[in-house]
């Protein structure tokens, strides 16, 4: 047992029948984490989450959360995690309150505290006032709110959030986004899922797995990932005349009056080649791919095994 | 067109619910099945003992004589009217008559007389058409026109008249009860699965044992208030009595009925991924057991075989039992049997479903 994980899998595998839904991974996450889990649709992350928080029993494998071995130790595992899943976990004919206060007692809290509780988060999430409102009156976004509140109100170390902005509009998403990035700040561990790869880059994620296709096939924190796949140096630059293809020796991109962005092999050559130039170099950048590059590249692989052996990339 | 894509799509995704297909296709075999042989085919006759409490010595006497017992229906004298009735709860005998202080003088003296005759609560019909021929026995025995003179008075224990409601009420009690609470379990169960709040249950400490409990719990109120409503809409439309005791009785029962069937309701609903395959096999188990059970239809009267199907239900034994204390006014020796297995159905199932949710649950 790591004192400092908070999660451990080891060789985990879920097989239904034929089907590899999850197909020999392991990772690791430390306390206060904020670990992203991306991929397609049916790549495995969901049946990844089941399994991490007990819904699910493996094939085979070894998962240990918050210290605890998930298959011999399940209940206090559960004492120690949360979950928002792509269902919203609420009863419609209940009032948020009520939801609130019936999962906060399976938890064995005190109703003071619980009530304590979801003032706070109710109140950050400024929704407060519509506590004694029915679940079923409520818009998507409202629901999510306190679906993730009735997650949070137990106190737990470990929050498992399966896709929490699906369906929500951008001012919500923002919102929920904003008050992740808040948790972590808290010092709690949070798995994350997502398709909204956006979400991923500006929430500052500390590692990020992609999976396909039940394996893992890269993982590591988001600057290291992108470094990994950087095939080319796409640079843009600006200069006081138009360049030339032959003078570039690189593929040209886009180009716009003295502005270029240019996709070039060796970024040192490319740098010496400009300054034998006779040209006024205005301004000069090297970008990185983004996320989505890297995740359509690696989703787009015809094969997971040719694709990439997992790439495990370590700071 | 369409119209037929409508009818095609949703039959389409029906055809895609193994289980709903495989209970759809099995409904309608048990229960035209069923039904075809549990009801005897020919008129046959009514086999069961006589009991007879009389009040008039001459009678014994001459009756005793003239009557000698038979194989099939063997006639037992009583000494006291509440030995008639305990008979009767026991099954030892399909009816019984009380015989008045003046029943042979009358006779004699060619004046009208009435006989109480109290068929048993477990199959009336018997009972009723045994009565009638006791009225025609006895009536031979005197003068040639006395044979009218001779009238049969159909009266539940207590006195009160009886009627075919009597019989049916108790058996209707228990499995209204029940079904509502199957019924409820489906909802309580896999919609919740649907849903995806019985995963935020699950995901909690809470042990899987005490959501099953909590689940039986609720489903057990909810029946039990059902059965309310129909105790006091018998009670107050159809003139079916209960003394304090066996009030209490039929609350007993029919709290223990309902909580017979629930963890076979828990492990099938738990096992079911769809509201509409849960509702289905719920159906397919329920129905039969309705007709089996002997609600309707006296299970005596029912070919032999599908007497041992009977017992295997808890509604025969849940509804032979409050029979009993209904119509019977008859306490725990006369029903300890059905309590016994009753509640052996309701550990042993509720038992097995505490035990096996996680593993019908989880994926």
């Amino acid at each position: 047992m790591d004192k400092k994980k908070a999660i451990v899998v080891k060789n985990l595998k879920k097989y239904f029948k034929s089907v590899k839904a999850v197909d020999d991974i392991s990772f690791d996450v430390n306390y206060g984490e904020l670990f992203a889990l991306l991929g397609q649709n049916g790549a495995g992350k969901s049946t990844t989450i089941r399994i991490l928080t007990n819904l699910a029993v493996p094939t085979s494998g070894y998962i240990e959360v918050a210290g605890y071995n998930v298959l011999k130790d399940p209940t206090n595992v559960r004492k120690n995690i949360g979950l928002v899943a792509e269902k919203i976990i609420l009863y419609d004919n209940l009032t948020a309150m009520e939801n609130i206060e019936f999962f906060g007692r399976l938890y064995g809290m005190k109703d003071t505290v619980i009530e304590e509780n979801a003032q706070k988060f109710l109140k950050l999430f400024d929704i407060w006032d519509f506590k004694d409102m029915l679940i079923s009156k409520m818009s998507t976004g409202m629901k999510q709110k306190i679906n993730l509140a009735r997650a949070l109100v137990p106190d737990p170390q470990i929050i498992f959030l399966d896709e929490p902005t699906l369906g929500l509009d951008p001012v919500s998403t923002k919102h929920i986004r904003d008050f992740i990035v808040g948790l972590r700040g808290e010092g709690r561990t949070i798995v994350y899922t997502t398709h909204v790869l956006h979400d991923i880059e500006l929430m500052n994620v500390d590692k990020v797995a992609i999976m396909r296709k039940g394996k893992i096939v890269s993982i590591g924190s988001l600057s290291d990932i992108k470094k990994h796949f950087k095939k080319a140096e796409i640079v843009e630059i600006e200069t006081d005349r138009m360049l030339s293809p032959n003078e570039v020796k690189g593929k040209i991109l886009d180009q716009d009056d003295g502005y270029m962005k240019i996709e070039v092999e060796d970024l040192n050559q490319f740098m010496k080649d400009i300054s034998k130039l006779n040209v006024q170099i205005r301004s000069f950048k090297s970008l990185e791919p983004s996320l989505e590059d890297i995740y359509v590249e690696i989703s787009e692989g015809n094969d997971v095994e040719e694709q990439s052996k997992m790439v495990n990339v370590k700071e | 067109m369409s119209i037929w894509d409508i009818a095609w799509k949703d039959l389409k995704t029906f055809l895609r619910g193994k289980t709903r297909v495989i209970f759809s296709i099995l409904m309608p075999i048990i229960m035209m099945l069923m039904l075809g042989f549990i009801f005897p085919k020919t008129g046959g006759s009514y086999s069961g003992n006589i009991g007879i409490y009389s009040q008039d010595l001459i009678f014994n006497a001459k009756v005793e004589k003239l009557l000698p017992a038979t194989a099939t229906n063997k006639m037992i004298f009583y000494n006291s009217k509440q030995d008639l009735i305990d008979a009767l709860a026991s099954g030892k005998i399909m009816v019984g008559a009380v015989i008045p202080k003046d029943f042979s003088l009358s006779i004699a003296l060619n004046r009208p007389v009435t006989m109480d005759v109290i068929p048993s609560p477990a199959n009336p019909q018997a009972g009723i058409m045994m009565g009638q021929m006791l009225v025609g026995m006895f009536g031979q025995e005197g003068a040639s026109n006395v044979k009218q003179n001779v009238q049969s008075n159909l009266i539940n224990a207590d006195g009160t008249p009886f009627n075919y409601y009597d019989f049916t009420v108790p058996g209707l009690m228990a499995m209204i009860a029940i079904m509502s609470v199957m019924t409820g379990l489906a909802s309580a169960i896999t919609r919740e699965r649907e849903l995806g709040t019985l995963d935020g249950v699950m995901v909690t400490p809470i042990s899987r044992g005490s959501i099953v409990i909590g689940k039986v719990l609720a489903q057990t109120i909810r029946g039990f208030v059902t059965a309310m409503i129909i105790l006091a809409i018998s009670w107050l439309f159809f003139g079916v009595h209960f003394t304090g005791i066996s009030l209490l009785w039929t609350i007993f029962l029919l709290l223990l009925g309902t909580f017979s069937f629930i963890g076979v309701g828990v492990m099938i609903t738990a096992a079911m991924k769809e509201q509409e395959t849960a509702m289905i096999t719920m159906t397919t188990i329920t129905f039969p057991m309705m007709f089996f059970s002997g609600v309707f239809f006296p299970i005596q009267q029912m070919p032999q075989m599908m007497q041992y199907i009977a017992y295997i239900f808890p509604l025969t034994y849940a509804a032979d039992a409050l029979r009993n204390v209904i119509t019977l006014n008859v306490g725990w020796n006369f029903i300890w049997l059905d309590v016994v297995i009753l509640a052996g159905f309701a550990v042993v199932t509720s038992l097995v479903a505490t035990f096996t949710f996680q593993k019908l649950t989880q994926d």
